[in-house]
Parts: C-alpha cells; sequence; structure tokens
C-alpha cells in the first residue's frame, strides 16, 4: 500500500459512526494499518479525520481549553503508543471515544474531589469564566440580551455540574456530538437502553432547571 | 398509546431516534392530543436554549493541540536519544514532569533566599529595588555616560513583539521563516514552520531548509513535515542523497520508513547497494521486508558477499 494515497476516510469530524461500513471504512482501515506500519503521515491524518470533534467534546465536557488541551494530547498520544494493539474488533471511532471519554470522566472525578470549577477564575473584578473571554463568548451587543443569555448558560451549566459524570458524558455525546444512542453505549461500555435512560435522566434534570424558561 | 408513553418517545423523536413504526404512532397521538403538542413544543424551546451554551474551542487551541502532539510524538518516537544530554536537559529542565514542578519551584525559592543572606547587596541591586521596574523589553544595556547636568545617558537594545502577514512570496516573511526553522529553542514552532514551507519546495532556499532539517534537526517531528515537502522531490539527486542518508542514520523507525518509501518510489540503480546494506543491519521489520520485497523486484541479490 502506499500510505500516501490513501484517501480519506471521514471528511466530517464526528460523522465516525458511518465508518464501520463501506468503502470509507475501508480507507480508514488501510489508513489504519499504515500507521501501525509506522506511517506517521498516516496517523496523522487519523488524528485529524478526528481530532476537532474530540476538542469539542472535551471542551464541553470539562468547561476548561486546558484540561481540554491534556486530554486530547494524552488521547492521542495513547491512540500512537497502543496503534499496534487495535485489531479492529470494534470501529476505530468507538476505540477513540473510549480512551477519550475514560479521560474525561477521571478529569471530572477529580474535579469532584477537589470541588473546584475550573473554567471559572477569581479576579479583583469578581469571578470571570474563562471560556467567556475567549470572542465566541463576548456578550452580545443588547446588553438585556446579553444578560439573559449569560442568565441561561449558567443554569445549564451548573445543571451539567449536578449532573452524574455519566448521565454528563450521555447528554454531551447526543446532544452536542450528534452520537446515536447505540454507539454512546458501545463508548461507554453499557447497552443502548441503559444509555437511553440515562439520556432521560439528565434530560429531565435540564428541564427541570430550565423550567421556567421554557 | 398513552400520554405517558408520548413524553418518552418525544424526546427521543427530537433526536431522530425512532423507529418507523414509533413514529407513526406518536405522530397518530400528537394529533389528537394537545397536551402532547405543547410537550413537544416545550421540547423544541429547550432544545434552542440548549443550543446556546454549547461549546466551540476557543481560537487557536486546535492549531496549539496539533502542534504539541506532533512534538510529544517526535520525542516519543526518538528512543535513541533519551540518555543523550540535550534529552536530558529538555526532560528534567525544559519540560520537567508535572510532579517535578513544584519541587523544582521550591528548590529556586530556596537557592533565592539563601542567596540573598550569602551575597552582600549590590549597589546596583539596590538601586534596581528601590526604582522603577526594569524594560521588560530591554535586552541588553550597550553603553552608559554621564550627560551633562546631572543627567545620564544609557544606549540599550531592545526587543519587540510585531506581527507580519504577508504571502510566503515576501522577501521578509520568507527570511523570518528560514530563520525560524532553525530555532533551536522551539521544536514547537519548527514544526509550524516546516507546515508552511512544505508545499513551497519548487524554491531552492526552500527546499535547502527542508533538507537541512531533515538531515539535521533533533526532532522527528520537524524531520517527518520535512520529508513530506520534499516528496515532490524525490527523484532529484540532492533530495536522494539526503533521504538515503536518513534511512541509514536516523534513529527514528517512523522517518526511516518514510525514506525508504519515497527512494523506492523510483528504483534507481544506485539503491541496489543500500538496500543490501539494510537488509544486513535494518532492525525495523517493515524496513527489512520493504527492501528485500524491493531488491526481488529489481532482480538483485538480496545479501551482500
Amino acid at each position: 500500500m502506499n500510505p500516501s494515497s490513501a484517501s480519506l476516510a471521514l471528511s466530517q469530524p464526528g460523522a465516525a459512526q458511518a465508518c464501520t461500513q463501506g468503502a470509507e471504512s475501508m480507507d480508514e482501515a488501510a489508513l489504519i494499518r499504515a500507521a501501525q506500519a509506522g506511517d506517521h503521515d498516516a496517523f496523522e491524518r487519523l488524528v485529524r479525520n478526528y481530532d476537532q470533534s474530540v476538542l469539542k467534546l472535551a471542551t464541553n465536557l470539562l468547561r476548561s481549553p486546558d484540561d481540554a488541551h491534556d486530554v486530547y494530547q494524552e488521547a492521542f498520544l495513547r491512540v500512537y503508543r497502543n496503534i499496534n494493539s487495535f485489531r479492529f474488533d470494534c470501529s476505530f471511532h468507538t476505540w477513540l471515544y473510549r480512551i477519550v471519554t475514560n479521560l474525561c470522566l477521571d478529569q471530572l472525578r477529580k474535579r469532584k474531589v477537589r470541588k473546584t470549577e475550573p473554567s471559572t477564575v477569581e479576579t479583583p473584578e469578581g469571578t470571570v469564566d474563562r471560556l467567556e473571554t475567549t470572542p465566541e463568548y463576548r456578550p452580545h451587543a443588547d446588553p438585556q440580551r446579553s444578560l439573559l443569555s449569560t442568565e441561561i448558560k449558567h443554569r445549564i451549566e451548573d445543571t451539567l455540574s449536578q449532573m452524574s459524570s455519566r448521565e454528563r458524558m450521555v447528554f454531551e455525546m447526543r446532544h452536542y456530538q450528534g452520537m446515536r444512542l447505540r454507539a454512546i453505549g458501545d463508548v461507554l461500555g453499557t447497552s443502548e437502553e441503559a444509555a437511553k435512560n440515562c439520556l432521560f435522566r439528565a434530560t429531565q434534570k435540564m428541564r427541570t432547571a430550565l423550567g421556567d424558561l421554557l | 398509546m398513552n400520554c405517558d408513553d408520548a413524553r418518552q418517545l418525544l424526546l427521543l423523536a427530537g433526536y431522530g431516534e425512532l423507529s418507523f413504526e414509533e413514529e407513526e404512532a406518536l405522530e397518530l397521538h400528537l394529533a389528537a392530543c394537545p397536551g402532547c403538542q405543547a410537550a413537544r413544543a416545550e421540547n423544541e424551546s429547550l432544545e434552542s436554549l440548549l443550543a446556546k451554551a454549547e461549546l466551540d474551542p476557543p481560537p487557536g487551541l486546535l492549531a496549539r493541540c496539533r502542534r504539541d502532539l506532533a512534538v510529544r510524538i517526535g520525542e516519543e518516537s526518538a528512543p535513541r536519544r533519551r540518555f543523550s544530554l540535550a534529552h536530558l536537559w529538555d526532560r528534567w529542565v525544559i519540560h520537567p514532569p508535572m510532579w517535578l514542578r513544584p519541587v523544582g519551584a521550591l528548590a529556586m525559592l530556596a537557592a533565592g533566599f539563601f542567596a540573598a543572606r550569602v551575597v552582600p547587596e549590590s549597589p546596583m541591586l539596590a538601586r534596581l529595588t528601590g526604582g522603577p521596574a526594569p524594560l521588560a523589553s530591554v535586552a541588553r544595556v550597550r553603553l552608559v555616560n554621564a550627560a551633562g547636568s546631572g543627567q545620564v545617558r544609557v544606549q540599550y537594545d531592545e526587543i519587540r513583539q510585531r506581527e507580519l502577514t504577508g504571502s510566503l512570496q515576501n522577501e521578509q516573511i520568507r527570511s523570518m521563516l528560514i530563520s525560524a526553522a532553525a530555532d533551536p529553542s522551539d521544536p514547537g514552532l519548527r514544526v509550524d514552520t516546516m507546515d508552511l514551507l512544505k508545499n513551497h519546495g519548487e524554491s531552492d532556499d526552500v527546499r535547502q531548509v527542508l533538507l537541512q532539517a531533515l538531515r539535521t534537526d533533533p526532532n522527528s517531528g520537524v524531520r517527518l513535515k520535512a520529508l513530506d515537502g520534499l516528496k515532490a522531490y524525490a527523484r532529484e539527486p540532492e533530495t536522494r542523497q539526503a533521504l538515503a542518508e536518513v534511512v541509514q542514520r536516523d534513529d527514528n523507525p517512523g522517518v526511516r520508513v518514510q525514506a525508504i518509501d519515497l527512494l523506492l518510489q523510483n528504483r534507481e540503480p544506485e539503491v541496489v547497494g543500500l538496500l543490501q546494506e539494510l537488509m544486513r543491519r535494518e532492525e525495523n521489520g517493515y524496513i527489512r521486508s520493504r527492501s528485500q520485497k524491493a531488491l526481488r523486484e529489481m532482480k538483485a541479490s538480496v545479501d551482500t558477499f
């Protein structure tokens, strides 16, 4: 195989569920085999197929750019170190997301022990959300809308932080990553039914928290 | 279907998780139930509220992650450098493990404390600590003299951070990139630079930078990027010479694999000796089997006698 000729299996990050079937999965399998043979180019292409969705998941789950960066590094380093042990008995997406979700679960558990909220920092002007300092999160030009939007965001974040780590994981993967419940079950090593129940509980908590705004 | 069942299915319907039959049954129920219609509307507003809280990674984070990953993978895949002085310096001083950082900070604090007690206070230090903070951008004071009327003249070098935007054809941009490609202090910067230069190997000066990085850069992530940039020039004698050197000397199997693949794209006769040499001493199984196959295809002897 000429690794450089292997075409990209998935052009859309996060669309990896589809990789289990058809020609796309053939291409991805070729990339994985090339990476297993030591082809760095193929490994880099594998990373680039998934890294945007991995970073987005970690950012949304951990709500801290630094923690998301650390999870990204550790996840892909683990993939790099263990690519030879990947035996195609599940999709690459599932394998990668298992690694990512385990790392995120570890981070969330550590936080519960430390009881810290890493997305916020104390400043002389009061508590500031670090994610809000980036352009996407700057307040809207209309102060009233901005206030409401900030209020909604804080309530959603509070509710997310009150969910169990698994509820939060299922909620994020289903809601923001658009993953099917079956795929979520595969990633978390549980059944589709259990993932569904988890999603119901999480959504119910969210509905209760935002009830007056609905 | 009763309302309890319908409310359960409404959520899954929003995520497109219902089967055809479930969706049909739900729609039939909704058509006749104003309560569940209201619940569906509530679900939809919950969806739009949740969309407000979705975060995109901050700008630049993805690029930083990719750059840091390239550097870490480069470090990981250079086992023979593990005990070099440069590696030890980098491993323990520049990028110490997390557990060592507080220890290092305490050690520096203690060293500062004791040095302040032992070393007599210098007049210059006293002036500095009593006066305004030194300019952060002053790199070096070059000359000092009295300027009359009690004034003092100080001549100093200054470092300023500036930004330049332009195409790779811009001479200034090009020369800065060439200089960044050789910056020994920042492998991440070199990886990024190679990434920018790798598609411009048609220029001699860029190709020379790629060749130089391939031969000498201590970071394998940088060398891999340089290799990438040289793919289109794998027929040229100078590139082939560099590739042959890499195949024989590079301590990273990934780099050697890529180099041998490039060399074998054009099977010139001079490659036979190199392949036979690899068969004799190469440890990497893939390279050995690749060499063996190529030698057979070229109808050359697999062994040297």
